[in-house]
């Protein structure tokens, strides 16, 4: 199979296996890491990710720059645009299933699991990244002011890469 | 609903929610409704708040699912289209010549010290993130304990075997199916008025 198609099946598969944004990470590092890029290239997409405009996920665009040029990238931004509109055809063809409880608590169990799969990514982006005490310091901050909503999220960024410039030569 | 909008006023304003809501997620959510509902009137907010719910189903990024509903209903599958591309290529483009362009500066040694610090921001923005999409979907009460069981196994598993991703979500979505289907997903995210 050529590279391009591979690469975009590996794309469209983590959109459309995982439920929001940022959900699609771990299936992505599982395809990805260390064939194509390394852990530094998750940090630096998931950074980028959040400075630029737009949804959380689109860090995955960058993440497909890192993987393969501008054609990585493209082919990242259509498996991301493509998977969520299953919804439409799935609201006129089967409106009432989506609507029983079952097909709910499936979404929900996915939500879940996946939520639990990113918290173990992000545990090990950590990892790989250092754990001195002010890099675990810089952890806890992120974590409230996400979990808050309320901080822009470039301005952690701009802090961690001061504290970095400070602290980690 | 006011009077439909031509399909360059509908990228238009699909432009300017791209470009200029920063940060992701809520932010975005607001300016859809500040610019479609509020501004325009091309939907209604009960409209809005339908298709907000529905897109909690969708795979992938649900701003995504979330404007081409908004775009089916206002202008059906052009109107997909348009919302989706107007959305999605203008800030996607931004990233990738932010990306781009840090790839000039990438081994320079000040921004290889920068990023020691910039590693664990993402780390706990993922994190972060995480707890958020989990705790959107949580129960309420004493079944909260269950969901939590949920998100710790998922956890566990990948920590240990890191190839089990696909595994895992087949698992939690039967286990779901099965068990967590009480009532429909909502998010701490639903607009409300």
């Amino acid at each position: 199979m050529p590279e391009q198609v591979t690469l975009f099946l590996i794309f469209l598969k983590a959109s459309a296996l995982a439920v929001g944004g940022l959900a699609s990470l771990p299936l992505l590092r599982a395809d990805l890491v260390p064939q194509y890029i390394n852990d530094a290239a998750i940090v630096q997409a998931l950074a980028i990710g959040r400075l630029g405009p737009g949804p959380n996920g689109l860090y995955i665009v960058s993440l497909g720059y890192f993987v393969a040029g501008w054609t990585g990238a493209l082919l990242a931004l259509v498996g991301a645009s493509l998977a969520p509109l299953v919804i439409l055809p799935a609201t006129v063809l089967a409106r009432r299933w989506l609507l029983s409880h079952w097909f709910g608590g499936l979404v929900r169990g996915v939500a879940l699991g996946t939520g639990g799969l990113l918290l173990a990514t992000g545990a090990s982006i950590v990892q790989a990244g250092g754990t001195q005490w002010w890099q675990l310091a810089l952890v806890a901050a992120t974590i409230a002011t996400t979990v808050q909503g309320k901080l822009h999220p470039a301005l952690m960024i701009g802090v961690g890469a001061v504290v970095g410039l400070g602290l980690g030569r | 609903m006011t009077t439909p909008p031509s399909l360059r006023e509908l990228a238009r304003a699909w432009f300017d929610i791209s470009t200029q809501s920063v940060g992701g997620g809520t932010s975005t959510l607001f300016m859809i409704r500040r610019i479609l509902v509020d501004r325009h009137g091309w939907i209604t907010l009960r409209e809005f708040t339908e298709a907000w719910a529905l897109c909690q189903l969708s795979p992938g990024i649900h701003l995504v699912a979330f404007a081409g509903l908004l775009g089916d209903r206002i202008w059906g599958v052009r109107g997909v289209l348009v919302s989706v591309a107007g959305l999605m290529v203008p800030a996607a483009l931004i990233t990738a010549v932010l990306t781009a362009g840090f790839g000039q500066i990438a081994r320079h040694p000040l921004t290889i010290a920068a990023l020691a610090g910039v590693a664990p921001v993402s780390g706990g923005m993922a994190i972060g993130l995480a707890l958020t999409t989990a705790g959107s979907v949580m129960q309420r009460g004493r079944m909260v304990a269950i969901d939590v069981a949920v998100v710790a196994a998922a956890c566990a598993v990948l920590l240990l075997n890191s190839s089990l991703t696909i595994a895992v979500i087949v698992v939690a979505g039967v286990f779901g199916a099965l068990f967590l289907g009480r009532k429909r997903p909502t998010s701490s995210e639903a607009p409300t008025s």
